[in-house]
């Protein structure tokens, strides 16, 4: 009895402060995705490099302690984002939309994104980013071009596009724009808390267990070679 | 690029001191990186069997790289170097398949560390020149480095030994490294 009261009052606790939410941040390479991650956190904007790798940004927006997940774009690293799925409650998809060359490409990340099984359902931001560039497409081109209906309808992800300059500025001369995109994404999330909460919970428990096998599998595999090799020494 | 270059282009405070590990599996390349990168002669570097220390000092910023063997029966030497690390440098050999494995399972040791807590890794993925080398993609698949989420971690491909250490891809690793370390911990 105790103990389920206990329950109860941690969970109602839990329920009126913050909300903790992982975001991932994905797109091609050269996208924008670094800028937007440290523009949203306030950190200066000097110097960015590619990424070839992982990174978090945090910050409180919106009575959200959010998480940001900036990964690397490459097509070299861009493999990786799969492995950071599970954490997600939704996402910004982040598009270079000066750059219409690499439309293609971008149409077919996007779905595959969008099409796992984790990210499947959950909310989208699509940043039509670098709108300062001469040759900029603009939101209309870009959902056309990227049949961006289709396959947002297919995986009934939310979805909203903004456009914007991600290197106007950062922390309070943030973007407008981006801040109005962030803040739909976490009503959307704080709306549905639940859902995509129990998801995560469960992704995460799924790769857990995966990840552990893994590991064990490898430790046995290293040993059988240690002992291989003790014994031809 | 130099790395005087380099550092001169960061905003620190003075005396701001930094203490670099280099790690990584024997035969992967750290001296090699730790040599061309103080423009020394890379021709004659034999295995280490203790360690190597290169201090580069510009304008009151010091940054000392601590370059430790990688034989296995020094590994064991590694946690001697542990205390007040600003950042991990890992170094693989990327054509070294066989041994991507072990070198993953020692990465994975040296973050469970309480001394390395939070600190930043980046990992060199060396000898890019062979033909066999891994993309970084692999790399950090077969390493588990996407289990990492408590800190940055970055790949830098890259080859030591590139007649042109300005486009090695060391200079850029060092880059990336100068712009992730972490704020205020090295308070005075
Ligand atoms: N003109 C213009 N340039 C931008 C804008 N946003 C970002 N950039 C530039 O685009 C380049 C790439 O930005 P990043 O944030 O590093 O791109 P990324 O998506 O993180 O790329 P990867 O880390 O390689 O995946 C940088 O040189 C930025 O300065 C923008 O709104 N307008
Ligand atoms: N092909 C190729 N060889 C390299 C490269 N970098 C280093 N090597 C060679 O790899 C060998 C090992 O290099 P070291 O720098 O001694 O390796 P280490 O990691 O310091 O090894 P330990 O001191 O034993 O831990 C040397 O023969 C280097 O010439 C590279 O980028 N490409
Ligand atoms: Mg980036
Ligand atoms: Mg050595």
């Amino acid at each position: 009895m105790f103990s389920l009261m206990g329950k109860c009052i941690s969970k109602s606790k839990s329920a009126s402060s913050k909300r903790k939410v992982v975001i991932g941040v994905f797109g091609l390479d050269n996208a924008g995705k670094t800028v937007t991650s440290k523009a949203l956190q306030g950190e200066s904007l000097d110097g960015v490099a590619p990424t070839i790798g992982f990174q978090s940004n945090e910050f409180t927006l919106n009575k959200c302690e959010v998480t940001l997940y900036d990964l690397g774009g490459g097509k070299n690293i861009r493999d990786i984002w799969k492995n950071y799925y599970a954490d997600c409650y939704g996402s910004i998809f982040v598009i270079d939309s000066s750059d219409s060359e690499r439309i293609e490409e971008v149409h077919a990340t996007l779905r595959d994104t969008l099409a796992d099984r984790r990210i499947t359902g959950k909310p989208v931001l699509i940043l039509a980013n670098k709108q300062d560039k001469v040759n900029a497409l603009d939101e209309a081109e870009l959902t056309e071009k990227l049949n961006l209906e289709q396959v947002v309808n297919e995986n009934k992800c939310p979805c909203r596009v903004e456009t914007c300059v991600a290197i106007k500025g950062t922390g309070k001369k943030l973007d407008k724009t981006i801040k109005t995109g962030v803040f739909w994404l976490l009503d959307n999330i704080k709306d549905n808390f639940a859902t995509y909460d129990e998801r995560v919970q469960e992704d995460l428990d799924v790769q857990k267990e995966e990840n552990r096998k893994e590991t064990a599998e490898r430790k046995e595999r290293l040993r059988k070679r240690r002992e291989q090799r003790e014994r031809e020494e | 690029m130099g790395l005087l270059d380099l550092l001169r282009k960061l905003r620190s405070s003075p005396d701001q001191e930094l203490r670099i590990l280099l790690l990584g599996l024997d035969n992967a390349g750290k001296t090699t990186i730790l040599k061309s990168l103080a423009s020394e002669d890379i021709s004659h570097i034999t295995p280490t069997q203790g360690f190597n220390i290169k201090s580069v000092q510009s304008q009151g910023f010091k940054l000392n790289v601590w370059d430790i063997g990688g034989q296995r029966k020094i590994r064991p030497y590694w946690k001697n170097y542990f205390e007040n690390t600003d950042v991990l440098i890992y170094v693989i050999d990327s054509a070294d398949k066989k041994r991507l494995g072990e070198s993953g399972e020692e990465l994975e040791e040296l973050l469970e560390e309480e001394k390395l807590a939070g600190v930043p890794v980046l990992i060199f993925a060396n000898k890019q020149d062979l033909i066999n080398a891994l993309p970084a993609s692999e790399i950090a698949d077969e390493m588990k480095l996407t289990q990492i989420k408590d800190r940055k971690w970055q790949i830098q491909p890259c080859s030591a030994i590139s007649s042109k250490p300005e486009e090695s891809g060391v200079p850029e690793g060092f880059q990336w490294m100068a712009k992730n370390i972490p704020k205020g911990k090295k308070g005075k």
